[in-house]
């Protein structure tokens, strides 16, 4: 009896030693720095106030509703994540597809090549991709006067054309993801399903209808979860290819304008305040969509 | 393996002067050179350069410093010391130097913001200047007529397809920063002496109005252009000018560029030079250095602002010294360069230090741009940025 208390409590000991490094790790570095940003959206700080700040209620939260931009980079920020996602899902499911075949040949080879864009450095893509929208000079405009006699395009410097080369940017960036998570779980489905399928003499699209996607629907889901919260908060696309919202702060997205707003104008309160607000809606939004989709439970 | 082992452990024994900079191209190489020579003559601390683009360095430094940390010193522009000083992140110069150290600096080789002093500058300037191709444009304009009826000259599409392959003219046109000089010489400027913006005039909308004709009317300068573009382009030999500041000119001739500088021309309606902002460059002190570190910081500040370094920047970099002997150095002072960067300061501003400019370039930027892309009308993009600007000045007291 003595010796299985004491193996209980060393038992204990064993476990706080394997779990207390990674309470304190999460603790000092999720922890803390959301509970500051809290008590920082409740403050006055800024250029003004930085170091004599205190805590004034929810002006700054008033203030984030108040602000017209907000509503229009609330949108642009929707429509930004709903277009990123939605391609880069049906890309990557495709493409999955694609080498999930039989008769492709070089398979190693294409993942490789397909995955390099997701390899490579986000802030190096951004401004490679950057220099080919350039007006005279870059790539896809001469692609487009020399070889398809197409107007040129002013990507960088027109409103929506430059939200639309941060998107185009985005999804081709973000697809290799997908398409990683869509093999990944396409290899796990049984080959018997679609031999039952073939012996029932179910076409092609039937099989990919009935016993792909819902087959997939476990892995997807949690990806997709995933991709809305990156890509809802992927400042480095957005800012690298606008150069910070160009022009006039017509490409921001939240996560951007919060950006501008703590170390452009120095207004740290109401940057803080607003990060809580994408917060809210994040939270929101995950919780909605796993609890509907009921995307953590088993497939099978 | 061994060797660097000691290295590290002769590093680790000395005091380190950690130092941020923005010095770019030709200018940031300079200051690596003469950082290694100092720390390969100091055996009790060393200088720790590191670099940081402008705006992130002044924000990460803000930041920093507020967090009790950041580097000792800080290498930057004038305009950013009202900002540092606002926000207590950085100390009085003279907290650190000899009392009698800043008496042998010009007025314009220190910067004062509310009566003290925060920066000791290593060179006076930040001024655009014309830089032309001597192979291409052997004598600069001197008015803008002049200048518009040379690059016109040269501007050509070389190869037949239909595109313009050599511009008389290129520079990063679309930034603020590089709109001043067209702006001043229309009388115009970004504040009053109040510190209130004073954008939405007709001399903003005539040097914006200039900018278009040479860009849509005359074609003399590339449709849109970006700085690294503007660059490229006269590196290449692809533009016969460029408007461009002390940080790069260096650089041209590192390409192999035969290069000359002139002041931006003058406006024949206003009989005004186009004029742009000086202010000094140089280094301020965090409000966190330790004080154990105080004689050694002296020491590194003496040595970057020196006279001697001062003399080597006026040789090799051709930038504009402030310390009254080198000034007075007249066989130094007497290369074509530096007479011609000092001509361009003659006619130059000093730039405001009021913390509200960090707005007003952040504010006009955007309606700017939006004229510059055609959107709305030199007029409407006036009244815009200066609504804009005084939104952006309201929200930062919230």
């Amino acid at each position: 009896m003595v010796t299985s208390k004491n193996e209980k409590a060393a038992l204990r000991i064993f476990i706080a030693l394997l779990i207390g490094p990674m309470v304190v790790l999460v603790l000092a570095v999720v922890a803390y720095p959301f509970f500051f940003n809290v008590i920082l959206s409740l403050s006055n700080m800024n250029l003004f106030h930085i170091r004599d700040w205190e805590v004034i209620g929810f002006e700054q939260y008033l203030a984030v509703f108040a602000e017209p931009r907000f509503w229009e980079i609330l949108l642009k920020t929707l429509i930004w994540t709903l277009t990123n996602v939605v391609f880069h899902v049906v890309i990557g499911v495709m493409l999955a597809v694609l080498l999930n075949q039989l008769f492709v040949v070089g398979k190693p080879a294409w993942r490789v090549l397909l995955i390099l864009p997701w390899a490579l450095p986000q802030y190096i893509t951004a401004l490679t991709w950057r220099g080919m929208f350039n007006y005279e000079y870059g790539a896809i405009n001469l692609v487009l006067t020399k070889y398809m006699n197409l107007p040129a395009v002013e990507w960088l410097t027109s409103p929506f054309e430059a939200f639309l080369a941060a998107i185009l940017t985005n999804i081709w960036l973000g697809f290799p993801f997908m398409m990683v998570i869509a093999l990944g779980g396409l290899q796990s489905i049984p080959a018997e399903l679609y031999e039952a399928a073939d012996a029932d003499g179910a076409s092609a699209w039937h099989k990919f209808r009935h016993i792909t996607l819902p087959l997939l629907r476990p892995v997807m889901l949690p990806a997709i979860t995933l991709g809305v919260v990156w890509t809802f908060n992927n400042i480095n696309v957005m800012w690298l290819v606008s150069n910070g919202g160009e022009p006039n702060d017509q490409t921001h997205i939240l996560v951007s304008f919060v950006y501008e707003a703590a170390f452009s104008a120095y207004r740290f309160g109401w940057a803080a305040a607003l990060s809580m607000v994408i917060f809210a809606i994040l939270f929101l939004f995950t919780a909605v969509f796993l609890n509907r989709t009921k995307a953590t439970e088993a497939a099978y | 393996m061994l060797a660097s082992m000691a290295g590290c452990r002769q590093e680790s024994d000395r005091v380190r002067i950690t130092v941020w900079h923005q010095k770019t191209g030709a200018e940031r190489d300079f200051f690596n050179r003469v950082v290694d020579e100092y720390n390969a003559s100091n055996a009790d601390h060393y200088v720790d350069p590191l670099y940081k683009e402008n705006e992130e360095g002044r924000n990460l430094f803000i930041i920093a410093s507020v967090g009790g940390q950041g580097p000792d010193l800080i290498f930057g522009p004038a305009d950013n010391v009202s900002i540092f000083a606002l926000t207590e992140s950085i100390q009085p110069v003279t907290n650190v130097l000899e009392p009698g150290y800043l008496e042998t600096f010009s007025e314009r080789g220190t910067v004062t913001w509310r009566d003290e002093t925060w920066l000791v500058a290593d060179q006076i300037g930040n001024h655009l200047t014309f830089v032309y191709n001597k192979a291409l444009l052997p004598e600069p304009p001197t008015t803008v007529s002049e200048m518009i009826s040379v690059l016109d000259s040269i501007t050509a599409d070389l190869d037949g397809d239909g595109r313009t392959d050599q511009y008389g003219l290129t520079w990063n046109y679309s930034e603020p920063f590089f709109f001043v000089p067209f702006l001043t010489a229309y009388g115009g400027g970004l504040m009053d002496e109040d510190g209130k913006p004073t954008l939405n005039t007709e001399a903003t909308i005539s040097a914006i109005r200039l900018i278009l004709e040479m860009r849509d009317t005359y074609k003399v300068i590339p449709a849109s252009t970006d700085y690294d573009t503007a660059e490229t382009l006269f590196k290449e030999g692809r533009s016969a000018a460029i408007i461009n500041g002390p940080w790069a000119w260096a650089g041209y001739s590192q390409v192999g560029i035969d290069y000359g500088l002139a002041r931006i021309p003058m406006i024949e309606e206003t009989g005004r030079w186009a004029a742009p902002y000086i202010s000094a460059k140089g280094y301020s002190v965090n409000v966190n250095l330790d004080q154990s570190k105080v004689p050694y910081a002296r020491r590194v500040l003496e040595y970057l602002t020196g006279p001697d370094m001062q003399r080597r920047m006026a040789n090799e970099l051709a930038t504009i010294p402030v310390i009254e002997s080198v000034i007075a150095d007249s066989v130094l002072m007497s290369s074509e360069l530096l007479q011609a960067s000092l001509r361009q300061v003659e006619v130059g501003i000093p730039m405001p230090t009021a913390p509200q400019l960090r707005q007003i370039w952040d504010g006009m930027r955007g309606p700017y741009q939006l004229i510059m892309n055609g959107a709305v009308s030199p007029e409407e993009g006036a009244q815009m940025m200066q609504e804009e600007v005084e939104k952006r000045i309201a929200d930062t007291f919230l």
